[in-house]
């Protein structure tokens, strides 16, 4: 006894958000990446992580990426970042070539890799020392972004003391104090609890609202990616290629009574059905036998 | 809640036991190898297979001689008794005999030092005075008459017994000793005395206690050097050897950790040059070096430096790269990342490093001690060994110990003081840290309590100016 629900295309959109994407698209490119292709050599032969990746981010547009394991999410983020060099293929933030990586793209790693030997206060202050900015100016700005992610009363703690979230908060606070033009997320609330993670997506989203950012998001958890992004680029996986760059037709501002929403719904149901799709589905796997067969348990 | 009887839960797999029975079996750990130590010392039956010599007595025609002190095995003992009692009821059947041997002075002689170590045992003589005649013949007339009695070691009733009978012989010649006049005929000796003992290796802790005592308060003779001298020679040459191979292995080694290019051009070399034994260097080391502290130092630092240049480059490896990922995203140069990151993110492991190090620098002191001219506490153990003076030995071997085993747990501590951020640090080491930030913590609260007060009179004035 199941209700189909009469779900609009996920190609629908309401004026209001039909208008904000079209004027997103006459904001300038803050990141474009051309052709980005990487191969790894391994004992087996060469394996492709990515193929032929090309996409644009505008200014202040939050995009997520989504695929499934092995698509080379993190190979992506890491080369925009510069942390490594793609095989062939051009990155580009507002027009200047990427080589190497730099204070001008932040980045939020899920490992929080905080300096541990560092209070909060101090690894905040990181990005502005190393730009050669004195303490005083350093620690003057430190306090802002702390204030920024609410953690003003920890600012002398070290990060063991600290809670998941507050961690990466800490970590976001960071990159952010390099007043980066683009920020890279590689699943940063992917070693949070549910709640947590739920809470800090809001958090995100505020800071998002609050400071002048471009933020590309990596995730592999699908509700996350629509409840976030304005667009949402969907890759493929053995070589990871891009499947298909999707707008959400949620409106903003989002809340999180918006999972219902049937742009929502219909938005989570097409992506799925791209990363695994119905025909493709796993065999059932074999069920251990029971010796008691109990009615409620079904 | 009722409480566990006392016997309950100690053996929990994988679970720490209360902090008082920790501690409880902390002090066992220590106590126990010093009980079993004591039971094989002082209870009679445990082990005890020799005898310690304590009156001794030389044999016709026997050229190995027992002295006081000496160990015979339990078994020859009574074997060594009974041939000098032979030999007693021979002179004892050719004095009834009417026969007895002549030209027996030089004899009697030495027989008379036979009470010198129980005598010198008691205090009735000095040190010296082992072959001063005139002072040992006054004992055998005081033990004879019973004006001394010797308590401990005691004198046997068989021995008692002889020394009245030798001394009737004496006394009735001359009431002190002249050579001229000690009897023709050969005296009887006493009967060998003993008690049973250890090994001459396992001195019983009393004596290692007293041998520790004096020799470490004992005032050098001129030439020598106090325990006090030697200690600190020996550290010394630790302390410098170690230094130096700070100075070294600790950068090459963060070096060779950091960039691949000092990794590749050191550490095989490296890797194969410490499994070269370090004192096999000894003689190299003295050729070059000379004498004096010089090769010793030297040795130390070929010891530990390979070793050092291999674990701190491990050390840095193990620093978690996305330290330094993140360290470049955030605008970090290669000289920044290596003074601002990779530095202070290894010194917590490196310190730990460095203190098992010095462990190690302990073994090579040992060695390096006794080569070119031997020297501190370890050219003491030499000697002292040498002679088999074991209760020496062990006071400065226990010495050693005790250095290294403090050291460590005082570093061990003061980890928990420089580094809180690793996480280690126990409430005592935090409450140490308390303490001895009070004074800045203080003068930070009074600044900050006089600041709001300030503020408050202030908002007051405010007030009163605003209220009309």
């Amino acid at each position: 006894m199941s209700t189909v629900l009469e779900l609009p295309s996920y190609k629908d959109q309401t004026p209001d958000v039909a208008a904000r994407f079209a004027r997103l698209q006459e904001r300038p490119v803050a990141l474009e990446v051309k052709g980005l292709t990487k191969r790894f050599e391994t004992p087996r032969g060469i394996v492709t992580a990515l193929d032929d990746v090309s996409f644009s981010v505008h200014k202040r547009e939050l995009m997520c990426v989504i695929g499934p394991s092995g698509c080379g999410k993190s190979t992506l983020v890491r080369i925009l970042a510069g942390l490594e060099t793609p095989s062939s293929g051009e990155v580009m933030v507002y027009g200047e070539p990427v080589s190497g990586p730099g204070p001008d793209r932040g980045m939020v790693f899920q490992g929080y890799t905080l300096f541990p030997w560092m209070s909060v206060k101090q690894n905040v202050m990181f990005g502005p020392r190393m730009a050669g900015k004195s303490d005083y100016i350093a620690e003057k700005e430190a306090r802002e972004w702390i204030d920024l992610v609410g953690l003003s009363k920890f600012e002398n703690a070290y990060p063991h003391q600290l809670s998941g979230g507050m961690k990466q908060r800490v970590a976001i606070a960071r990159a952010l104090a390099n007043q980066p033009r683009v920020l890279f997320m590689d699943e940063p609330f992917g070693a949070l609890d549910a709640q947590t993670r739920c809470k800090m997506q809001s958090y995100l989203l505020e800071i998002w609202k609050n400071v002048d950012i471009t933020i590309v998001f990596i995730t592999h958890d699908l509700d996350e990616s629509i409840f976030l992004s304005d667009r949402i680029l969907v890759l493929d996986a053995n070589p990871g290629r891009v499947r298909e760059v999707v707008e959400v037709p949620v409106p903003r501002p989002r809340s999180e009574s918006q999972i219902f929403d049937p742009t929502f719904v219909a938005t989570r149901k097409h992506i799925d059905h791209m990363m695994h799709p119905p025909g493709q589905e796993q065999k059932e796997t074999p069920v251990m036998r029971l010796a008691v067969s109990d009615p409620d348990v079904v | 809640m009722a409480r566990p009887g006392i016997f309950k839960d100690w053996f929990v797999i994988r679970k720490d036991l209360p902090q008082a029975r920790r501690a409880t079996l902390t002090v066992v750990s220590f106590v126990l190898p010093l009980l079993l130590w004591c039971v094989v010392s002082y209870v009679p039956w445990v082990w005890h297979p020799d005898v310690k010599i304590e009156l001794s007595a030389e044999r016709e025609g026997v050229t190995t001689v027992f002295t006081a002190g000496d160990r015979v095995s339990k078994a020859y003992f009574p074997e060594f008794q009974k041939e000098v009692r032979d030999e007693n009821a021979a002179v004892i059947a050719a004095r009834e005999a009417g026969n007895p041997e002549t030209g027996a002075r030089r004899m009697n002689q030495k027989l008379l030092r036979q009470l010198a170590p129980l005598a010198m045992a008691q205090g009735w003589i000095g040190q010296e005075d082992g072959q001063n005649d005139a002072a040992l013949y006054p004992v055998w007339r005081d033990l004879a008459t019973g004006a001394k009695t010797a308590v401990k070691p005691h004198l046997s009733e068989e021995n008692l017994a002889i020394v009245r009978q030798n001394w009737e012989r004496l006394g009735a010649l001359s009431p002190e000793f002249v050579f001229k006049q000690l009897p023709e005929d050969p005296l009887l000796k006493l009967i060998p005395q003993g008690a049973p003992s250890n090994p001459v290796y396992l001195p019983a802790p009393h004596e290692v206690i007293e041998a520790g005592l004096r020799d470490f308060t004992a005032q050098a003779s001129t030439g020598e050097q106090t325990m006090g001298d030697r200690y600190v020679a020996s550290l010394k040459i630790i302390l410098w050897g170690f230094f130096w191979a700070c100075l070294i292995g600790i950068p090459l080694g963060i070096l060779c950790g950091v960039f691949d290019f000092f990794s590749k051009l050191c550490e095989p070399f490296v890797d194969f040059f410490r499994y070269m034994p370090a004192p096999t260097f000894s003689t190299l080391l003295v050729a070059v070096l000379l004498a004096g502290d010089a090769p010793k130092v030297a040795l130390v630092f070929v010891g530990t430096v390979f070793q050092m240049v291999l674990v701190v480059s491990k050390t840095t490896r193990l620093l978690d790269p996305a330290l330094l990922e993140a360290a470049q995203t955030l605008g970090a140069k290669p000289k920044q990342m290596i003074t601002q990151v990779v530095i202070p993110g290894i010194m917590p492991n490196l310190y730990n490093d460095l203190r098992i190090l010095l462990g190690w620098a302990w073994t090579w002191l040992v060695i390096a001690e006794l080569i070119g001219v031997k020297s501190g506490l370890t050219e003491f153990i030499e000697t002292q060994g040498r002679f088999r003076n074991f209760e020496r030995v062990f006071p400065v071997i226990i010495l050693i110990g005790v250095t290294g085993f403090v050291t460590d747990q005082f570093l061990s501590w003061l980890h928990g003081l420089m580094f809180p951020w690793a996480g280690r640090s126990g409430a005592l080491s935090r409450g140490i840290a308390r303490v001895f930030t009070w004074p800045f913590r203080a003068i930070a609260a009074s600044r900050g309590k006089a600041l709001a007060e300030h503020a408050e009179r202030m908002a007051a004035v405010r007030n009163q100016t605003q209220t009309p």
